[in-house]
């Protein structure tokens, strides 16, 4: 119990002292999660409102799939595109393997079921008359799409949150693909693990601080974001 | 009288059943219409493939000395045409905004839009909500922003769904003298109702969507040379 509550204090010191490695990872971990979820987004969203709104052969199948791939393990995504990246692989020319971009890559494929599960989701429970009354004032079809997210905007923002909590904090693809190197690919969730199995409890416990802190916010987020949805229907 | 718009051959399908085939329907122009027929007739469905919404399975549409198919037509008529729900959508944002929000398409400065729909407001007696959030208005309240949304940008025909139901006497009495107004201004005004009483006295004339078909029950003397026949009647 002592040496808990020492390791928490270095923790604590640890962020306070504005530990150059601490908050490498805390950037890097930042930096990745936010890229993957800024690219993954606007693709997620206009796939979603096609789900939603129109009709076309293979919708359903693509929304199951979609639901299904949200249970993906992340380990599993790791696995997978290491098995693509690496040198023997098709994508191995491209030398991303153990990259930062190779974590976003990651991330991407991580985030991406569940931010058009949600955004469909929340595109679903859209009143089909916002898309036609945008139309019919001549609206061009961007525009309307443009009105439309700003009408479910509170249910799109939920997904954005949780699609960002999701990859923030997995750990499985980000070791395989990342390699958790340090100033290159370590981030919060890599670090942690490594840390601790080193018996680094004040480095770990710094981080899982952060982390926990994030992922509280982010829940917390969700939660209001949806709520204000729910109000605003 | 030349009609606005013509369609021809309208047919439409949902869930495998023929919901209506108008072998030619002609909308006069600057008149009001009356549309009747029971629920689940198609009146909203012909509504919406009227103003480029809904896509049929077959109609022609001849309009401003064009012959063309629905998807041809489709952005000329999203252009004039403007559908109005049966109770309207307006956006989540102020009455001003919600007015506006048609204007933009043209490109105008923010100065001409901000003085046209001041404009717009003041003629449809409205200025007192322009600063109000549009999902707090009442119904009725609703209706008059969503005509006034709809005549800002000069439709050549309003196509109104129900735009007197569940309204109270007030609300139904000022909704119908913004329509009666819009009328005499020579917008061409399609009205779906149930409640005949409330708009009838606007009509020019009365069609009824019965059975798949389009019945012409009172014409318009200045329209009488116009045929409205469904096609079993022009065929037998």
């Amino acid at each position: 119990m002592g040496d808990l509550s020492q390791a928490s204090v270095a923790a604590f010191e640890l962020l306070l002292s504005g530990d150059t490695d601490i908050w490498e990872i805390i950037s890097l971990s930042f930096g990745v999660s936010f890229s993957a979820i800024l690219i993954a987004t606007p693709i997620a969203l206009v796939i979603a409102f096609f789900l939603a709104f129109f009709q076309f052969p293979l919708r359903r199948t693509l929304i199951a799939l979609f639901n299904t791939f949200m249970s993906v393990p992340a380990v599993i995504i790791g696995l997978t595109l290491y098995l693509v990246l690496s040198r023997s692989g098709p994508l191995g020319d491209l030398k991303l393997l153990f990259t930062a971009q190779a974590m976003v890559i990651g991330q991407i494929m991580l985030s991406f079921p569940l931010l058009v599960a949600m955004a469909h989701a929340a595109f679903q429970a859209a009143d089909r008359r916002a898309w036609e009354t945008a139309i019919t004032l001549g609206a061009k079809p961007w525009r309307a799409f443009f009105t439309l997210m700003y009408e479910v905007r509170f249910g799109l923002i939920a997904a954005v949150v949780a699609g960002f909590g999701r990859v923030v904090a997995e750990i499985g693809c980000s070791m395989m693909v990342g390699g958790n190197i340090l100033h290159a690919t370590r981030n919060i969730p890599t670090a942690i693990a490594l840390e601790t199995s080193k018996g680094e409890f004040a480095q770990g416990i710094a981080l899982g601080i952060v982390l926990l802190v994030l992922s509280l916010t982010l829940n917390a987020g969700v939660s209001i974001f949806q709520g204000k949805g729910e109000s605003h229907s | 009288m030349n009609p606005l718009i013509s369609y021809s051959d309208i047919s439409i399908t949902m869930s495998g059943k023929l919901i209506f085939s108008i072998d030619k329907l002609e909308v006069p122009a600057h008149q009001c219409t009356l549309l009747t027929g029971r629920n689940g007739s198609g009146k909203t469905t012909l509504f919406k493939i009227m103003a480029g919404l809904l896509k049929p399975d077959t109609t022609k549409i001849h309009y401003q000395g064009l012959d063309m198919t629905w998807s041809q037509g489709k952005p000329y008529i999203q252009k004039d045409i403007i559908y109005l729900h049966q109770q309207p959508y307006l956006f989540d944002a102020s009455v001003t905004d919600n007015i506006a929000y048609g204007l933009h398409r043209s490109g105008e400065n923010k100065a001409s839009i901000h003085k046209k729909v001041m404009q717009a407001l003041e003629w449809a007696d409205l200025s007192h909500l322009a600063h109000r959030s549009a999902k707090q208005l009442s119904g009725g309240e609703k209706q008059r922003v969503a005509l006034t949304r709809a005549r800002i940008l000069s439709p050549r025909l309003l196509l109104l769904d129900e735009p007197t139901a569940s309204m109270d006497t007030q609300a139904k009495q000022q909704t119908g003298l913004l329509l009666q107004r819009l009328k005499f201004e020579g917008i061409s005004i399609m009205i779906s109702s149930h409640e005949t009483h409330t708009v009838e006295h606007l009509a020019d004339q009365h069609w009824q969507l019965e059975q798949g078909q389009l019945n012409v029950l009172k014409k318009s003397p200045v329209t009488d040379n116009v045929t409205h026949l469904n096609a079993a009647k022009q065929k037998n």
